[in-house]
């Protein structure tokens, strides 16, 4: 029997007490040794941010990469060796301003891997500035007089680039939190979890109480049917966003399994001699 | 009776003038010929003129000659733009649905051929290539049924009526009855039959070369004049296992490179300028997490989108010093298609021995032009993937023990892939110790930088340049990467002046001791390459000094240069 402790690498967070990405920490954890993922198996990659520094704590092996940037390389680990249960985790700026287009074409490619947004709707590492999931009117460093811009809105945009499982979930509501993250890592595809994650340093506004006051919970709502896109999009657009649980989720082939069919080798199995018959037959393609 | 040819097929963009060129090198290489394909264009896709320009010889051809025995138009444009190149005695073959009245040259050299016209009748484009193949073909004194051959290759795939109709085309030019065609003049001499030779461009070795060094996956975003390595691998890899994925950027493809690296299968990028510029931070990631990855810059005219169909070499500076901070990285810069082959298997063996980024510096010339190449040697491909653990090696360390960045005595320390028992780590791109883990002591930082930066500094005591001598007595050595070397090596030919040349093929690390050796024991090193600043020339006087030694011959222009270009200025030299 895996425990949550197998999963963790033993070294402090830098993180300051209260914040949100502890719980996420804590329910990757969880939901790993609920799954028992082989410790081995388990890759987890992130970009940078306080939210990049949770694969620092994971066990496994772990990589943290630029800001921006961990889908790609995610994605690059899982093409190499489609066999490891691969996690991509990064913060709101990360996923959402510097990543964005990474983010929706992780979508399209649907790799079989699951992608973790610790959203605190601001810039916790460099102390307090904007992201574009800030609310209008959000006072930061970088918006003395408010945030100016209309937010992004994450729930939407990854229904439109067709993202085949999303879920919302909240650092303040774990075992809804586990629930996700471990049917999200079940899931076939591309998941994509986005999770509320309280800066209790700079995000004076989007606290624990105002999550907690205005995220409504779908599980709650037993007729909701998260296998239908309309249904899931008036969801996100009721709450403006704010509900937690699976949205949506479907299945299709990931870009893996088109091209090389399902039961395809992992990459890193494959035999890299080419006998000189095969050579010789590449090299006369060019006579 | 000829020994060497150049011949100029000019026609409209987008209709077939590289095919039929390519078709008539396939042709001639498969008969032991020696051809070197020119490819001029613009960035539109349709429209406006296109050339090829085809050297032609019984001897290795490694560059464009600068005059032309035949001139084969399909458009007027083309007779307007090339005419001041054709030689005394040359030949304007044009399609004559273009009227010759508009053409203003000298008439007793223009010949009309009826290209277009039975095209027509056959009613498919890739006939017009068939008959103006039938005309060259007999032009030059090949036998009909050598043609035939070479056309029943290209299109079987597309079933026999395509064939029998290019067969029909075939046959009608080449039995077409003209005076020009009973002169032996523009006849093709080859002593002997040679064997039958493969025809390609530097960046088609470069995917070979990959494939072969067992690169099983390729994420890369199109541009030119890189993306025939993209292509070719698209092609190829799924039937070894493999993957090309064309990405959403180049920023998506570096570092899905070093993803795909760090889990354990080589994996390369291809691009050009812009796209370098904008991987520069993926790179530096690779070189502080000390991860494989090789990266060939086709390059092309910069800054910005520059001259995006032209040639330059001037991404030197960038990939010689780019990317913030400091790390090492290997810079191979082959200067023919058989060197694109061989070096980029040099790459993904240096890439895993060194753990570090490996460039393969390329450039337009060499990568577009099509060419006939000798025998690649199945024997020099060897897979070499450095300190690697391998699978059950770990299994009695304690678990979160393994140290991935161990500093050892030649600064490299065995990788282990995820998957491997025990042999989980962390990686980051920030300063780590031994563990992989975030550290920022003065002392382990002092310790990984130099683990990193030293790491490649035995490749300095490699014979990395190529000199060819002539023991004239003149005591300048002509030094140049890239295409160059093949301008330079025809150039010191006709120059008649014997000259010493060399290419050299690995740009970084600096290979200092044979430099060292050659810049005391020349008078000269005349740096020869295609950017304003010299950046070659610069960085061997940064490295080494011997600054009233080290001279420059440069051009940027968007051109190679010309032979007779250097011949005027070896002229000025030697
Ligand atoms: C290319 C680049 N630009 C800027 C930065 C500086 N930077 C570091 S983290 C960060 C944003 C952090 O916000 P977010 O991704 O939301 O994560 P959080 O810290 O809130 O968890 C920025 C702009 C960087 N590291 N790299
Ligand atoms: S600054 Fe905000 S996001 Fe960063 S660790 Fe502190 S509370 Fe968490």
């Amino acid at each position: 029997m895996a425990t949550m402790q197998d999963y963790s690498n033993k070294v402090t967070p830098t993180w300051c007490p209260g914040c949100g990405h502890f719980s996420i920490l804590r329910a990757i954890q969880v939901a790993a040794s609920k799954l028992e993922i082989p410790i081995d198996k388990f890759a987890s990659i992130t970009g940078i941010g306080c939210s990049g520094r949770l694969s620092g704590y994971l066990n496994g092996y772990s990589f943290h990469g630029i800001h921006g940037r961990s889908l790609p390389i995610a994605q690059g680990i899982k093409m190499a060796n489609k066999e490891l249960v691969v996690i991509a985790a990064g913060g709101d700026g990360d996923g959402f301003a510097i990543g964005t287009s990474h983010t929706l074409h992780a979508i399209r490619r649907n790799l079989n891997m699951t992608y973790i947004v610790l959203n605190n709707q601001i810039y916790g590492l460099t102390k307090g500035h904007t992201s574009p999931l800030s609310d209008t009117g959000l006072e930061t460093k970088s918006t003395p007089f408010g945030s100016m811009d209309n937010p992004l809105k994450p729930g939407i945009t990854a229904l439109a680039a067709g993202a085949t499982y999303l879920a919302q979930g909240f650092s303040g509501l774990q075992d809804q939190l586990i629930d996700i993250i471990v049917k999200g890592i079940e899931h076939d595809g591309f998941s994509i979890i986005n999770v509320f994650s309280p800066c209790v340093t700079f995000n004076k506004v989007n606290t624990y109480q105002w999550y907690r006051e205005n995220i409504k919970n779908i599980d709650e709502d037993s007729t909701y049917d998260s296998s239908n896109y309309q249904a899931a999009m008036n969801k996100l657009i009721e709450t403006d966003g704010l509900c937690s649980g699976i949205i949506y989720q479907k299945n299709e082939p990931s870009f893996l399994d088109r091209l090389q069919g399902k039961d395809a080798k992992p990459l890193t199995d494959l035999n890299l001699k080419i006998s000189k018959d095969e050579f010789e037959n590449l090299l006369n393609k060019f006579k | 009776m000829k020994k060497n040819l150049t011949l100029l097929i000019g026609g409209i963009q987008g209709e077939g003038v590289v095919s039929l060129g390519t078709n008539l090198m396939k042709t001639l290489s498969n008969l032991g010929y020696y051809t070197y394909g020119n490819r001029n264009f613009s960035s539109r896709i349709k429209g406006g003129n296109t050339t090829m320009t085809i050297s032609i010889g019984v001897e290795k051809q490694l560059c464009s000659k600068d005059g032309l025995d035949i001139i084969l138009a399909l458009d007027k444009e083309t007779i307007d733009l090339f005419n001041c190149k054709l030689k005394p005695n040359g030949l304007i073959l044009f399609d004559s649905i273009l009227s010759s009245k508009d053409l203003n040259y000298k008439e007793d050299s223009l010949i009309p051929l009826p290209i277009t016209e039975i095209a027509k009748d056959l009613s498919a484009p890739i006939i017009k290539n068939t008959r103006a193949l039938g005309f060259l073909g007999r032009l030059m004194g090949l036998e009909q049924n050598e043609l035939s051959q070479s056309l029943k290759e290209k299109y079987h795939t597309k079933g026999d009526e395509i064939v029998e109709k290019n067969l029909k085309a075939l046959k009608e030019s080449y039995n077409y009855d003209g005076d020009i065609f009973n002169k032996e003049e523009y006849f093709l001499s080859i002593s002997e039959k040679k064997s039958s030779k493969a025809v390609m461009m530097g960046n088609e070795a470069i995917g070979f070369g990959a494939l072969m060094a067992g690169c099983r996956f390729i994420p890369s975003y199109p541009i030119t004049p890189a993306s025939e390595v993209m292509e070719y691998m698209g092609k190829v890899l799924p039937r070894y296992g493999g993957a090309m994925v064309q990405v959403e950027d180049e920023i998506a493809a570096i570092t899905m490179a070093v993803g795909v690296s760090y889990g354990g299968v080589r994996s390369m990028t291809a691009t050009s300028g812009p796209g370098i510029s904008l991987m520069m931070e993926g790179i530096g990631l690779a070189g502080i997490t000390e991860t494989p990855v090789v990266i060939a810059d086709i390059q092309r005219g910069g800054p910005s989108t520059g001259l995006p169909t032209k040639h330059e070499q001037s991404d030197l500076f960038a990939i010689y010093y780019g990317g913030h901070g400091e790390y090492s990285n290997i810079i191979l810069s082959p200067s023919t298609v058989e060197d694109c082959f061989y070096d980029t298997i040099r790459a993904f063996n240096l890439a895993d021995k060194y753990q570090c980024p490996v460039f393969i510096l390329s450039d337009l010339s060499l990568g577009l032009s099509p060419q006939t190449i000798d025998d690649l040697d199945y024997n020099q491909v060897v897979i070499d993937r450095g300190k690697i653990v391998i699978k059950d090696e770990l299994s009695n360390i304690e678990r979160g023990t393994f140290k991935r960045y161990e500093l050892t005595k030649d600064g490299v320390s065995p990788r282990s892939f995820p998957g491997i028992i025990n042999g989980g780590h962390h990686v980051t791109g920030i300063e780590h110790n031994e563990l992989g883990l975030p550290l920022e002591k003065p002392e382990n930082r002092k310790n990984m930088m130099e683990k990193r930066l030293n790491k490649t500094a035995p490749l300095e005591n490699d014979e990395s340049i190529d000199i060819y001598r002539t023991n004239n007595g003149n005591n300048t050595l002509f030094l140049t990467f890239g295409s160059i070397f093949g301008a330079i090596k025809e150039a010191a030919y006709l120059s008649g002046k014997k000259i010493d040349f060399g290419a050299i093929r690995m740009i970084r690390p600096l290979p200092k001791k044979q430099l060292t050796f050659l810049l005391e024991n020349y008078d000269k090193i005349v740096v020869v390459e295609n950017n304003y600043r010299k950046q070659l020339a610069s960085i061997i006087k940064e490295e080494l000094g011997y600054h009233s030694k080290i001279h420059s011959i440069t051009k940027y222009d968007g051109t190679n240069f010309t032979i007779n270009e250097l011949v005027e200025k070896i002229g000025e030299w030697a």
